[in-house]
């Protein structure tokens, strides 16, 4: 039986696959992942706030930001992923496969990285299109593997750091031969940073305002209801019938006692227009003009300090999002609104008619739509 | 350069071990959907390492054989950001498992976006191309006609 013809790893002599190459393109990689990794830890802490956590209302656009450079910077992250690796593909081949104990266990860390690194990317990149072919929940998974992938690149740094040193500080002793033919080492830096500048641009019009139309591949649209993107319909949500029921009545629930208000009656409340943008996790972002109540203002009236906490609940029974909590940075806010009102018009139900919050600074999924009643806390 | 490596080396593996509690939280109890999330993990190293670099290995070997000089390098990165854009696009072409409609949210056409970037990428390839291959001639005619 003839053997798959498995090459050795010094045949491999593209100029791509030196150490100064590797050293390069590495850092350029652990920069992204560190930026991904921090704003995706920035994205979880406002979603589930430890008690030592704050998060500030101002600027309003800082979430938009944060959580743009997040799938930006994974987005980069693939085409400098690919070419990491291809740079260290012939270590692959190197033989013996096991040379002493902590070679096996470099070995396996390597494994754990591309692994963690990969699963990050692709999770990703299915997330941001809303596409999941696949049963776990992925806000869990994609972070747990977020930890994994940032420990293992760090150890993978220092493990390699006497390389790394010696392949970005010192010129090579001798002028490098050129191989025989493909990209010399420029050549396939300046390849690798071109495509990763390609792939931002393709791509960063979902939040970038001067990308819109340039991003051929962005997956938000201009054919959102009232001019804006919907995350989720009122039919997706099953609140159809409840959000247009006329006996609806929001419920402001206070340690003095409880008051509902009617739609005709917070119309007839003082109104605020503010411009904010809608800010998701997916990476998109979008401003709009809101009109509604101000939260400290409704406060004010039924006899709460702004600055309480307040737990919001949607008409929206089942899934994770039905209920949210504004912090009290947040409720003292006189940004922060009940909005009625979306770009002029009588907010639409699929953004949340009769009423929903929307907040400085905060991600989308916490600026609960189709709002049935707030509790201070 | 110790004490660099300490200060990496202690985090990283307190990352790696936080990590590890995490994603046994989702692990156990050992179910049968597990299985397949661990599919997703090992398959990316797996699918990369037995596929795709040999592939892109291959490519890249009978590019820069057949193409001449002048054209090689445009040539390979037009290739490399085509596919990558190619990869940057499977998720939204194929949604098989895409979420109820979202209005203003992948209602575009991501086959259009896909071919009009990649018009534009090989567009600037030709270009540099063949400008490349113009400055080349000039220099080859430049060092014969210069006197022996």
């Amino acid at each position: 039986m003839k053997r798959l013809p498995i090459p050795e790893e010094e045949r491999f002599a593209a100029a791509s696959h030196s150490a100064r190459v590797t050293s390069r393109i590495g850092l350029g990689l652990a920069i992204t992942f560190t930026v991904c990794f921090l704003t995706g830890l920035v994205s979880h802490l406002i979603q589930h706030p430890p008690t030592w956590f704050f998060w500030p209302s101002r600027p309003i656009w800082l979430y938009r930001v944060t959580q743009g450079l997040h799938v930006v910077s994974g987005i980069a992250s693939i085409p400098l992923l690919l070419a990491k690796l291809w740079s260290v593909y012939p270590k692959l081949f190197g033989r013996p496969l096991v040379r002493s104990v902590p070679h096996a266990l470099e070995r396996l860390s390597i494994l754990v990285l591309s692994a963690a690194t990969f699963f990050e990317l692709t999770t990703g990149l299915f997330n941001v299109a809303q596409n999941y072919p696949w049963t776990f929940y992925f806000p869990q998974v994609h972070y747990a593997v977020a930890w994994v992938a940032i420990g293992s690149i760090l150890v993978h740094v220092a493990v390699k750091l006497p390389v790394l040193r010696r392949a970005l500080t010192r010129e090579p002793a001798e002028a490098p031969v050129p191989p025989p033919a493909g990209l010399s080492r420029r050549g396939f830096l300046r390849t690798t940073w071109l495509t990763a500048g390609v792939s931002v641009v393709a791509t960063a019009g979902a939040t970038v305002p001067l990308l819109r139309n340039v991003s051929g591949l962005s997956w938000r649209t201009d054919h959102g209801t009232q001019g804006l993107p919907v995350n989720r319909t009122a039919s997706a949500a099953g609140v159809r019938q409840a959000a247009q029921d006329s006996a609806w009545r929001l419920s402001v629930v206070t340690p003095a006692g409880a008051r509902t208000f009617s739609l005709a009656e917070l119309r007839a409340l003082p109104q605020t227009t503010a411009e904010l943008p809608i800010a998701c996790v997916e990476g998109w972002s979008q401003s709009a003009s809101w009109r509604g109540v101000a939260v400290p203002d409704l406060l004010r009236i039924v006899g709460a300090p702004p600055g309480s906490s307040i737990r919001v609940s949607s008409l929206e029974r089942y899934g994770p999002y039905g209920v949210s909590v504004l912090p009290g940075e947040h409720t003292a806010d006189a940004l922060t609104l009940l909005a009625l009102e979306l770009n002029g018009e009588v907010l639409d139900l699929d953004h949340g008619f009769p009423c929903r919050v929307i907040a400085p600074n905060r991600p989308g999924v916490l600026q609960t739509k189709w709002v049935s009643k707030l509790e201070v806390l | 350069m110790r004490t660099a490596r300490v200060l990496l080396i202690l985090p990283g593996l307190a990352a790696l071990t936080w990590g590890a509690l995490l994603f046994g939280e989702y692990l156990f109890p050992l179910r049968a959907d597990v299985l397949g999330t661990l599919g997703w993990l090992v398959g990316g190293p797996l699918v990369h390492d037995a596929v795709v670099a040999p592939v892109v290995g291959l490519a890249g070997l009978g590019l820069s054989r057949l193409v001449p000089s002048p054209w090689r390098a445009p040539m390979l990165a037009g290739t490399v950001i085509s596919g990558v854009l190619g990869v940057l696009a499977f998720p939204l072409l194929w949604r098989a498992y895409g979420t109820p409609p979202m209005p203003g949210l992948h209602d575009g056409r991501p086959g259009v976006g896909l071919a009009l970037t990649l018009a534009v990428v090989w567009t600037l390839v030709v270009l540099t191309g063949a400008v490349r291959a113009v400055l080349a001639r000039h220099r080859t005619d430049k060092s014969h006609a210069r006197p022996a």
